[in-house]
C-alpha cells in the first residue's frame, strides 16, 4: 500500500503535464475543425466566394475580385484551397476585411481586450456571488432568507438580458444620473493611468451587472441544491461527531464538496457568457467583439465573421481547460486517479 | 467493570414529526453502558436502535427531537445540555463511528488531516503542529494500518472499505474517549474485514477501558463482541441482559424469533431435493477484463474481473457463488445472462450456443434467464404500477394483454401479496414486499434460470428467511435452476446445493454444500468460514456441534 501511495503522489505532477498536453491537442484539433467550418461557410454562402469575401457589397470591381481569387487560391481544387486556408489559420493569417479595409487579426486584437474584461469580470462576479448566495440559501433551506434568495435568483434568471440592461440604464443613468449609460471610457478628456482605470471601471458597472445577473442566478440555484445534497452526506455527520463548529463545517467540508458541480456547469456556461456579451455590448455600445460580430453579420463581412468564430471558439475552449484545471485542483480524485 | 454506569439512558422518547405512522421513533427506552464493557443494541430496520445512539450525541436527523427522558453521561444530562457543551463532548469524551466507510470521510481531504481535525478541535492551541502530526501517525498505527506516514497523505478513495473504517476508528480514538458509539460499523464490510474490525474494536476497548454502545442487526456479531445485549423492536426495548442469557435462553418471543431467523443454523430443509440430471447451462473458460482509458496519452487500465471460470447448472439446482466484494461474482452472473459480453469462453444454454446468438434469436433466449437484484428500492421503476412491471415482460414477448394481466395478478398472489397490489406503486410497499414483486416480475417470463444477485442481502433476517423459502418453493414448482450470488456464507449454506467460492476473479473451490462447509479444501474457503460472525454460539453451518442453540 505504502509504495503504491508514494508512486501515486510522484505521479501527480506527470498527471498535470499529461493534462496540459492533451489540452494542447484539443485546442489545435478544434482550431482545425473551426477553420474547416469557416472554409465551408464561405463556399456554402450564396454567390461567388470572391464576392462573399469582398463583402457582397456589389461595389467590388473585377480587379479586386481577381485579386481575392488569387490570394485565396479560389481557382485551385477544393482540397488545395482547404489545406492552404488551414495553414493560414494556424499561422494566424486570418484574412482581410475589405469592408473595414484592415486585417481581421488587427480588428480582433483591438476588440478582444474589452470583451475579455467585460466577460471575465461578469463571469467571476457571477461565480463568487452566485456560490455565496447559494451557500446562504442552502444552509438555511426552508427559512425565510432561503425563500427570499430563491425568489430573487428566479427573477434574475427570468429577466431577458437586454431588458435588464435597458432598465438599469433608465434607473441609474437617466433617473439617478449615477453611472454612465454606455461606452467604454469617457471620450476627449485628459486622464492619468489611474483615472483612466477608474473611468473604465465606472463604465463597466452596468454592462457587467446585466451580463452577470443571469449567470449569478444559475450558480446560486445550483449551489443551493448542491449544498442541500452534500449537507446530508455522512462525512458532514462525521465532522459534527468530531465536535467541529458549524462555521468550520460549512467552510471546510460543505463548500469544497458542493462547489464541484458549479465548477462543471461554469465551464460549460463560459461559452454562453461570451455569447451573452453580444447582446450586452450592443445595448451598452461596448467596443468589444460582440459589437464587431453584430456589425459583421449585418454587413455580411465574412472574413470578420470567420475570425470571430475562430477566436470565440478558442476563448471557450481555453475557459473549459481552465475549469478542468480548477476542478483538478479542488478534487484530488481526478488528478490522482488518472495516473493509477 | 465498575457498577457505576458511564452512560445511562432513562425513559428516553424521541418524537417523530406529526403525521407519521407512529408517534415516537424511540419510546421509553432505558439502558446503561458501564466502563469497560460492550453493550450491543440489536434490532431490525426501523427498531429505533440507530436513533437511540444518535440521540446520545444529539445528532438526530432534522425533525426528530428528544421528547422525554434523560441521557446521563457522568454529571451531564445530554438531553438538555446546550450546544456548546455537546460540541465539547462530541469527538472528545464521546465519539461515534458510522456504517458507511465509503461516505463517512470527506472525499477531498487527506485522511491524516481529517484525523488531525479531530485532535485540533479539542486540544486547540495546546499542541504544536508537529505534535499533532506525531499523534496522527500514532493513531494510524494504533488501528493497525501499515506505513502510517504514507497513509496519512492518502485520500479516502485510495483506501479500501476496511482501511477507511480503520481511519474512522482512528478519528474516534483521537481524544481518548470514555464512550464509543458504533453504528453498524461492520455491516458494509466483507466478512473477513468485519472480523478484523470487530477484533480491533474489542482490543481498543479493552486497552482503554472504554464503554462501547455497539449497534448491529446481526446476532452473529452480537455473539462475537457483546458483554450485554439490548434488543429493540418498534422503538421499544423488548429484552436486555448478559449476552449468554439473551442468546442462549431468550425470554421474549420476538428475541427468540430473531435468533431463530439467523441464517446458517437451521436444518437445511431447502436442500436435499431431486435435481435434474442433464445440465441445463454449461459455461466454460469465461474471461472478462474491464478496460478504461481516461485520456489520449494515458495508459489503458486493465482490470481482470473474471478469469477462466467454468460453471454448470442443472434444473432445480441452486448454485451459490460466494466471495467478497471484487471477487467477480456479479460479473460472472451478468455474463451468464449476457448483460456483459465475455471476452472469451462458451456458454451452452438449453442446447444452444448462447454466446453465438444475435438479434431475434438472442431476444428469444433472453427470457429464459431472469434476475432479481439486491436493492428492491432501486430495482423497480417508481412511476410504474407494480402490476404493470410484472405484466410488461410477457406482453413484449407476445402474450395478449388480458392474459398477461391475469397472470400478473396470479403471480402477485403466488408471491404472497394481494391481487389488488396490481394497481399500486412501489413506494407503497416495504423492502421485503418489493423483493417479492421483483421475484414475480422475474418469474413472469417463465425462465429456466433465475439469477439472484445478493437478493436477500438488503433485507432484515426475518424477512430474509421468508424470501429464501419463497425462492426454494418456486424453484421446485417451476423446475428453476438458480444461480445465487451472495457474500453471506450463512445464507448460501441454507439454500444452495452446490457452492462456488470465488476470489479475485477465479474459482478457488467448488463442490457440494455439505463438503465445502464440512471439509473445505482451500485455505481461502477456511478463512471465509472462520470469519462468519457468531461461530462461537451458532457453530459452523453443518457442523454436528451446531446444535447447541437454544438449550
Amino acid at each position: 500500500m505504502s509504495v503504491v501511495a508514494i508512486t501515486r503522489y510522484g505521479g501527480r505532477l506527470s498527471a498535470y503535464v499529461l493534462g496540459a498536453a492533451s489540452g494542447a491537442v484539443k485546442i489545435i484539433g478544434v482550431i482545425l475543425v473551426i477553420a474547416t467550418f469557416n472554409f465551408i461557410l464561405v463556399h456554402a454562402a450564396p454567390g461567388d466566394p470572391a464576392q462573399v469575401i469582398a463583402g457582397q457589397s456589389g461595389a467590388a470591381d473585377e480587379t479586386l475580385l481577381r485579386q481575392i481569387r488569387s490570394a485565396y487560391g479560389l481557382d485551385q481544387p477544393y482540397l488545395v484551397q482547404l489545406a492552404s486556408s488551414l495553414k493560414k489559420t494556424l499561422t494566424l493569417d486570418l484574412g482581410y476585411s475589405y469592408r473595414q479595409q484592415r486585417t481581421v487579426l488587427s480588428l480582433l486584437l483591438e476588440r478582444l481586450p474589452a470583451t475579455l474584461l467585460l466577460t471575465g469580470t461578469a463571469f467571476i462576479l457571477s461565480l463568487v456571488f452566485g456560490t455565496a448566495l447559494g451557500t446562504i440559501a442552502g444552509t438555511r433551506a426552508g427559512k425565510w432568507s432561503d425563500t427570499f434568495f430563491t425568489i430573487v435568483s428566479l427573477l434574475l434568471y427570468a429577466l431577458p438580458v437586454f431588458w435588464l440592461g435597458l432598465m438599469l440604464v433608465l434607473l441609474f443613468s437617466v433617473q439617478l444620473n449615477w453611472l454612465p449609460p454606455f461606452g467604454y471610457v469617457t471620450v476627449g478628456v485628459e486622464m492619468t493611468t489611474w483615472q483612466r482605470i477608474a473611468d473604465i471601471a465606472w463604465h463597466m458597472v452596468l454592462p457587467t451587472l446585466s451580463l452577470a445577473a443571469v449567470y449569478l442566478a444559475i450558480y446560486a440555484r445550483l449551489m443551493r441544491s448542491s449544498i442541500i445534497e452534500v449537507k446530508q452526506q455522512d462525512f458532514i455527520k462525521t465532522a459534527r461527531a468530531k465536535g467541529v463548529t458549524e462555521s468550520r463545517i460549512v467552510m471546510h467540508h460543505l463548500l469544497r464538496n458542493a462547489i464541484l458541480p458549479v465548477i462543471t456547469v461554469a465551464g460549460m456556461q463560459a461559452g454562453g457568457v461570451v455569447g451573452g456579451a453580444v447582446v450586452v455590448e450592443t445595448v451598452f455600445a461596448w467596443p468589444g467583439l460582440g459589437r464587431l460580430i453584430y456589425d459583421a453579420v449585418l454587413q455580411r463581412d465574412y472574413p470578420v465573421m470567420q475570425g470571430i468564430f475562430l477566436i470565440m471558439s478558442i476563448v471557450v475552449i481555453g475557459l473549459n481547460l481552465l475549469t478542468e484545471a480548477v476542478y483538478r485542483m479542488v478534487d484530488p480524485r481526478i488528478s490522482v486517479r488518472s495516473v493509477t | 467493570m465498575t457498577d457505576e454506569p458511564l452512560l445511562s439512558i432513562e425513559n428516553l422518547s424521541v418524537a417523530l414529526p406529526k403525521g407519521g405512522d407512529r408517534q415516537f421513533a424511540v419510546e421509553n427506552v432505558s439502558l446503561a453502558v458501564r466502563r469497560n464493557e460492550i453493550v450491543c443494541l440489536v434490532g431490525e430496520s426501523g427498531s429505533g436502535k440507530s436513533i437511540t445512539a444518535h440521540a446520545v450525541l444529539r445528532l438526530l436527523p432534522p425533525g426528530l427531537d428528544v421528547a422525554a427522558g434523560a441521557i446521563r453521561f457522568k454529571d451531564t444530562d445530554l438531553a438538555r445540555a446546550d450546544e456548546g457543551t455537546m460540541r465539547a463532548l462530541r469527538g472528545g469524551p464521546i465519539s461515534m463511528i458510522f456504517q458507511e466507510p465509503l461516505s463517512a470521510l470527506n472525499p477531498l481531504t487527506r485522511v491524516g488531516q481529517q484525523i488531525a481535525e479531530a485532535i485540533i478541535t479539542h486540544a486547540g492551541a495546546k499542541l504544536s503542529g508537529s505534535e499533532v502530526d506525531a499523534r496522527v501517525i500514532e493513531l494510524i498505527a494504533a488501528v493497525g494500518l501499515p506505513d502510517p506516514p504514507a497513509l496519512a497523505r492518502s485520500y479516502p478513495f485510495q483506501l479500501s472499505g476496511g482501511q477507511r473504517q480503520r481511519i474512522m476508528i482512528a478519528i474516534a480514538m483521537a481524544n481518548e474517549p470514555a464512550l464509543l458509539l458504533a453504528d453498524e460499523p461492520t455491516t458494509a464490510l466483507d466478512v473477513t474485514t468485519q472480523k478484523q474490525i470487530l477484533a480491533l474494536v474489542r482490543r481498543l476497548q479493552a486497552e482503554r477501558g472504554m464503554g462501547v454502545l455497539f449497534i448491529t442487526h446481526d446476532f452473529g456479531v452480537v455473539a462475537d463482541i457483546a458483554d450485554r445485549v439490548v434488543v429493540m423492536r418498534n422503538g421499544c426495548v423488548v429484552e436486555q441482559g448478559a449476552v449468554d442469557e439473551v442468546l442462549r435462553a431468550p425470554k421474549n418471543d420476538y428475541t427468540k424469533a430473531l435468533i431463530a431467523a439467523v441464517p446458517g443454523g437451521r436444518p437445511a430443509s431447502m436442500r436435499g431435493h431431486a435435481l435434474g440430471t442433464d445440465p441445463l447451462l454449461v459455461a466454460r473458460g469465461l474471461n472478462k477484463v474491464f478496460t478504461s482509458r481516461q485520456g489520449v496519452f494515458r495508459p489503458v487500465r486493465r482490470v481482470p474481473a473474471v478469469q477462466d471460470v467454468a460453471l454448470t447448472l442443472r434444473p432445480r439446482e441452486t448454485v451459490a457463488v460466494v466471495g467478497e466484494s471484487g471477487s467477480g461474482k456479479s460479473t460472472l452472473a451478468r455474463m451468464i445472462m449476457r448483460l456483459i459480453e465475455p471476452d472469451t469462453g462458451a456458454i451452452d444454454f438449453d442446447g444452444v450456443d448462447f454466446l453465438k446468438l444475435k438479434g431475434v434469436q438472442l431476444r428469444a433466449m433472453r427470457r429464459k434467464v431472469q434476475i432479481v437484484f439486491q436493492d428492491p428500492f432501486a430495482a423497480l421503476d417508481p412511476r410504474q404500477k407494480v402490476g404493470e412491471a410484472i405484466a410488461r415482460g410477457p406482453m413484449t414477448y407476445g402474450t395478449p394483454p388480458v392474459d398477461a394481466i391475469a397472470e400478473a395478478k396470479r403471480l402477485l398472489a403466488r408471491v404472497g401479496l394481494k391481487e389488488s397490489a396490481y394497481e399500486r406503486y412501489p413506494h407503497e410497499f416495504s423492502g421485503g414486499q418489493r423483493q417479492r414483486i421483483c421475484i414475480a416480475r422475474a418469474i413472469a417470463l417463465k425462465p429456466l434460470v433465475l439469477v439472484a444477485d445478493e437478493a436477500v442481502s438488503a433485507l432484515d433476517v426475518s424477512v430474509q428467511q421468508h424470501i429464501l423459502e419463497l425462492l426454494a418453493e418456486l424453484r421446485e414448482e417451476m423446475s428453476l435452476a438458480m444461480l445465487f450470488i451472495t457474500h453471506d456464507l450463512r445464507v448460501a449454506s441454507e439454500i444452495a446445493d452446490r457452492i462456488v467460492v470465488m476470489r479475485r476473479g477465479e474459482i478457488v473451490e467448488q463442490g457440494e454444500t455439505q463438503s465445502v462447509f464440512g471439509a473445505p479444501q482451500h485455505a481461502y474457503t477456511r478463512e471465509l468460514l472462520e470469519a462468519i460472525p457468531g461461530r462461537s454460539l451458532f457453530g459452523r453451518p453443518h457442523e454436528p456441534s451446531a446444535n447447541l442453540r437454544f438449550a
